[in-house]
């Protein structure tokens, strides 16, 4: 649940980047009489690309018709509208306590056959394909996943500029953890440091210790940290996530070393020639519905290599002087022939 | 923590196998993720932040966790080691192959209408009936030790409100004000909370994440505060005054404080949540204010609580569940008033064998703080 600032930046966001993202969207709709949407404060990441609608609660479906203007149909009571015309651009919103239906009803008014894209159909929650096909039991659905993946891949200036502000927040608020705070202190510091930076939200993970597990917890009670340990910041900036990851050494330095190989490795993607010579990596980016997806890494077992100017957020573990080192940082991935580079 | 000197999550997990039995069912599908995720932390004690999450509990106890985040992945094998946890690409199917090589048992899913639609389709090979209820019982009466979780979160939600208290100060935004709480309660070990505010006058109808105004002389400041101590939310929500209360403001709270004692005074074994939700808003009615009750102006009069902040049974005047001991609840009369805006006022209580344990220990006032 999203308890950060959610807030429209007509300046970071301008409606004539929403505006193109529809364009291209819709250019790719050519078999399609509309596409559906669904969002969650859990899988928002489509839905925000498109309109800048963050759920902080509840569901709602983006239709997006090929020839007039999207509708947002959200659960959320119509005491919160005025909220959502605020932070999002859409042309119209619909207060329905079951959105599948009153998408369905939205589409099938129009043409009772239509041809229906629905993102990740196959993850749609059964209670809202349901709906789908009972309000509209002539409209002619089908998965528009990869059609949505190849339009929503390359990033755009203004995603790039909230990915650069979001991994600002990120780098600033780790940089607030002192060497001798405890592990309470450590997450504090951290999320109340991006959060004043106006994060939508943060998710703050430990590795409290390195000597004895290089795994990345959510903090629960006041776990003892080691002499050398890890912290991720998961961090969301209007819609944007990023995260990143440092470690701590109690009684000195980390090596820079460490973070010299990581950055070289990260300038090979989308190969992972490199990254693959590490102890595990993990490069996710943003597809579909999911802020950050897994794409390559160690345990991911159907891979999707990123494409050329998607933006990523990488994560490795490194042995350095023959210790466990975690380091992750967003990435632009450059062009054919270009090196990617880390988002400072 | 530990129930019967069992873990919490062990006794969790034998109350869930002997419903199954009972029901004769082979093995359940549970769904979760990171918006409700109460059904899934039940079964595999994994609280879920990304992605989906799916568990499969079979009828002698083995556990396996589907996730497609790799980051919950990863923090999956350390954070629940009893349980085998499986990186998916795609869930849907991967969960699908293994219920292919169980397709001749008696399965059923839970909440069944949350499922990714691909495992409910009819070419699939196995069949899953609806195992919402059996769960929804589970969830609803709790074990002591699950009770207790919720007391210890309690105690945090009363500390959290006094730091909210200090937090408000006219000129500062919402979100930083959100931003000190949060704090708080990551430094009191607290790892997860639900949090809303308003603030301002008539023009505020309800409550939202936070946003970049700044806090007013005169504004009614509004919160809800829903910590959660291993994976048990709690609630309390105040309402405050940025310098001293009007008349209106305070005549105003009064009927929400008698609403609430009555809500509250309604609670106990036998009755119902509709008993309780006709009490509070019996109050508003006897002053005029009928129409602040209905749909228009407010969600509901309170609901569960528990592994999800906002559970069954949701109190309103048509829902006729019946209350029973060991249910978790906050009652909270929530809703606009026509002369000054938008009021909350609400405590978590416990269904006794005798009548009603209310956990919130802050005052049940109308705050004031400097302007």
């Amino acid at each position: 649940m999203r308890r950060g600032l959610i807030a429209r930046s007509k300046t970071e966001l301008p409606d004539a980047v929403f505006d193109a993202r529809l364009e291209r969207l819709r250019a790719a709709m050519r078999e399609l009489d509309a596409l559906l949407v669904y969002t969650n404060n859990t899988r928002p990441a489509a839905v925000s690309w498109l309109t800048g609608f963050i759920p902080y609660w509840s569901e709602a479906m983006l239709v997006v018709p090929r020839n007039a203007l999207p509708v947002l149909v959200v659960a959320l009571t119509f005491r919160v509208k005025p909220w959502i015309e605020r932070t999002s651009r859409v042309a119209e919103v619909i207060n329905a306590p079951r959105v599948g239906i009153e998408a369905a009803r939205l589409i099938a008014g129009r043409k009772a056959d239509a041809a229906v894209g629905v993102v990740d159909f196959d993850h749609l929650p059964l209670g809202i394909a349901d709906d789908l096909g009972e309000a509209g039991p002539q409209l002619a659905i089908s998965d528009a996943s990869d059609l949505f993946a190849t339009v929503r891949a390359p990033a755009d200036p203004a995603e790039i500029m909230l990915t650069a502000r979001a991994s600002s927040i990120a780098a600033t608020a780790l940089s607030r953890i002192g060497q001798r705070d405890s592990a309470g202190d450590v997450v504090a510091a951290v999320e109340a440091d991006a959060r004043r930076n106006g994060a939508e939200e943060v998710y703050v993970a430990m590795a409290p210790d390195l000597a004895r597990d290089q795994r990345l917890l959510r903090v629960e009670g006041e776990p003892a940290l080691g002499r050398r340990f890890s912290v991720r910041a998961s961090v969301a900036y209007k819609g944007s996530w990023v995260r990143r990851v440092v470690t701590v050494d109690r009684d000195g330095a980390v090596s820079d070393d460490a973070e010299a190989v990581f950055a070289d490795a990260v300038a090979r993607l989308p190969s992972d020639c490199a990254l693959s010579q590490f102890s595990s990596f993990l490069v996710e980016g943003r597809r579909i519905a999911q802020p950050l997806e897994a794409l390559i890494g160690s345990g991911v077992a159907a891979p999707r290599p990123p494409v050329a100017g998607a933006v990523v957020s990488v994560q490795a573990r490194i042995e350095a002087d023959g210790r466990p080192v975690l380091l992750g940082a967003p990435a632009l991935v450059g062009a054919s022939g270009e090196a990617a580079s880390i988002f400072q | 923590m530990m129930a019967d000197n069992i873990p919490l999550s062990t006794a969790r997990r034998h109350r869930l196998l002997a419903a199954m039995a009972a029901a004769g069912i082979d093995e359940i599908v549970v769904y979760g993720n990171g918006w409700q995720g109460d059904y899934l932390r039940y079964v595999s004690d994994f609280g879920i932040l990304e992605g989906h999450g799916i568990a499969v509990i079979a009828a002698d106890g083995a556990i396996e966790l589907f996730l497609d985040s790799a980051t919950d992945a990863e923090r999956a094998e350390a954070e629940v080691p009893g349980v085998a946890v499986r990186l998916c690409g795609d869930i849907a199917r991967t969960v699908g192959a293994r219920l292919d090589r169980v397709a001749n048992h008696r399965l059923a899913a839970a909440p069944r209408r949350s499922l990714p639609a691909w495992l409910a389709a009819a070419a699939r090979s196995f069949t899953m009936e609806d195992g919402t209820a059996l769960l929804d019982r589970l969830l609803m009466h709790k074990l002591p030790a699950e009770i207790d979780a919720i007391r210890r979160a309690a105690k945090i939600a009363d500390d959290a409100y006094g730091e909210f208290i200090k937090a408000v100060t006219p000129g500062r935004r919402q979100y930083e004000i959100v931003a000190d709480l949060e704090a708080y309660l990551r430094r009191r070990g607290c790892p997860d909370n639900f949090m809303i505010i308003g603030s301002g006058g008539k023009d505020v109808f309800g409550m939202t994440p936070p946003s970049e105004r700044r806090i007013a002389g005169g504004d009614l400041v509004t919160t809800e505060l829903t910590p959660a101590v291993e994976g048990y939310y709690v609630q309390i929500c105040r309402t405050l005054v940025a310098g001293k209360a009007t008349a209106a403001q305070a005549g105003a709270f009064a009927v929400y404080r008698e609403a609430l004692e009555a809500g509250i005074a309604a609670v106990k074994p036998g009755a119902s949540a509709a008993d309780v939700a006709r009490a509070e808003n019996d109050v508003f009615r006897k002053f005029g204010l009928g129409d602040y009750v209905t749909s228009k102006y407010t969600r509901v009069r309170g609901h569960g609580i528990g592994l999800f902040c906002d559970s069954k049974p949701h109190i309103l005047e048509d829902v006729d569940t019946a209350l029973e001991p060991g249910m978790a609840l906050i009652v909270h009369p929530n809703t606009y008033h026509p002369e000054v805006g938008y009021l909350v006022l609400g405590d978590a209580v416990v269904v006794t064998e005798t009548g009603v344990e209310v956990l919130c220990g802050t005052p049940r006032e109308l705050f004031e703080v400097p302007a």
